[in-house]
């Protein structure tokens, strides 16, 4: 509960700051980005400006609180399109992990193993 | 009671899904090499949890570039979640300056990707639906004679898999493969939209250079996409270089006559160059192609802008007096 309160908080000082500096940097603003263009192109309503802050000030808080490295955030957001941080937002805790890692735990060995030899799944044989 | 039958349920459904993949040799298209090894692909052994930045650091050093899962796994592992995200992995070539091209969900593209000598990365769930276990491996080749899947896959260098529990795998991941290319290599098959959509997400990473090296690629394959174009003038916009910018927009516009954001953002640039009037006359059009659309707020900002310049460069405080010649 107060990891929450502490997340809207972060998001909120976050998206008050990315909004003022989006309107320090008008001249790059006013450019229409490509991927934006295509998204228009296809239908698709981008979000305002205001809300892709809120999404990019949303998964950084995430990030930051499943133990991603401060430094790092900024950077590895950089890297996405305002279109990919909202996507990001929005599924962040399910999406695919790909690590090896049991995502569910709690079913029955005997399962696993019958799956396992019955080739559907494949747990048991990695190295 | 019910959790056997639940899991009686699944376990027919699991069945039913992984008896969908055809053998190899039935979804390979009849001009494909019978097998391929690309066995110059390197190889790092995962550490736990660390599949994503191995299997990513596979493909990038294989393109030429020089990292180590080390490095890469602060730019994509979160530690919470044991694992790194597919859209991270995006982000970090990206980062690299290289084009991160999501390849079709039929195994088609990844087999054309292969013979192009390019390895591929997947995502698979080793697990069931219900009880996923997701994991990052590479596709390095095939054998139609013995139906394998040949992978560099977390602690193997080589691993075989029979060809329909590897697609099984891939299946329930989601499908997911990727290529990570070089900004000038266009990918074997390829389709004109997503490969600008994927150099436009090289724009948006900031990665000019890359992102208008791909954009040449593009203009060079698809001459006649106008996003190819606008892309190539945004890059070179950024890049200071006008007049190419200009030229760019120019064919964009030609191209696809009620696009608003060519003409919005030449409209910017003739800003820029100083030539308000026909920065002032190209806004105006951008502001009617715009209206009505998700540009619409975008245009009408940068009208905003051009309109208060020149509002500025007309008023003259000192309006009214004579001034001798």
């Amino acid at each position: 509960m107060r990891i929450e309160a502490f997340r809207r908080a972060c998001v909120a000082v976050m998206s008050v700051s990315l909004i003022s500096l989006g309107m320090q940097a008008p001249a790059a603003a006013s450019v229409v980005g490509t991927s934006e263009a295509i998204a228009a192109a296809r239908g698709d309503n981008p979000r305002a400006v205001v809300d892709a802050a809120l999404a990019r000030a949303d998964v950084q808080a995430k990030l930051a609180e499943m133990g991603v490295d401060q430094a790092a955030i900024l950077g590895r957001l950089a890297a996405l399109s305002d279109e990919e941080v909202s996507t990001l937002a929005g599924q962040i805790e399910q999406a695919p992990a790909g690590g090896d890692a049991l995502a569910v735990i709690g079913v029955v060995f005997l399962v696993l193993l019958i799956l396992e030899l019955v080739g559907v799944i494949d747990i048991f044989k990695k190295s | 009671m019910i959790r056997t039958c639940l899991a009686s349920a699944v376990f027919a459904t699991a069945l039913a899904g992984c008896s969908m993949s055809p053998p190899l040799a039935d979804g390979l298209p009849a001009t494909a090499p019978r097998s391929i090894e690309l066995s110059s692909t390197p190889y790092f052994p995962q550490e736990q949890f660390q599949c994503g930045p191995a299997a990513l650091a596979t493909l990038l050093v294989a393109s030429g570039v020089d990292v180590t899962p080390e490095t890469l796994a602060p730019e994509v592992f979160i530690p919470e979640r044991k694992g790194s995200l597919e859209l991270e992995l995006i982000g970090a070539a990206r980062r690299h300056g290289r084009l991160p091209y999501v390849l079709a969900t039929t195994a088609d593209e990844m087999v054309a990707e292969l013979e192009a000598g390019r390895p591929v990365l997947v995502l698979q769930n080793l697990g069931a639906p219900w009880m996923p276990i997701w994991h990052y491996a590479v596709l390095i080749g095939y054998d139609v004679e013995r139906n394998r899947a040949i992978l560099r896959s977390g602690g193997k260098e080589r691993e075989e898999m029979r060809w329909q529990r590897f697609a099984g795998t891939w299946h329930r991941g989601g499908r997911f493969a990727l290529t990570t290319l070089r900004p000038d290599v266009v990918p074997a098959i390829a389709e004109p939209a997503r490969f600008i959509e994927a150099a436009a997400g090289l724009e948006s990473a900031g990665q000019r250079k890359a992102a208008a090296t791909a954009y040449d690629a593009a203009i060079a394959r698809w001459p006649e996409e106008p996003h190819a174009w606008l892309g190539r003038g945004n890059a070179a916009y950024a890049d200071g270089e006008r007049a190419t910018a200009a030229d760019a927009y120019l064919h964009a516009i030609m191209l696809a006559p009620d696009d608003p954001a060519p003409r919005n953002n030449l409209s910017e640039l003739l800003l820029d160059a100083g030539c308000l009037d026909e920065s002032r006359r190209q806004v105006e059009r951008a502001a009617a192609l715009a209206e009505g659309t998700p540009l619409e707020s975008a245009v009408a900002d940068s009208r905003a802008k051009i309109e208060a310049t020149a509002a500025t460069v007309a008023r003259c405080e000192l309006a009214g007096r004579d001034w001798p010649d």
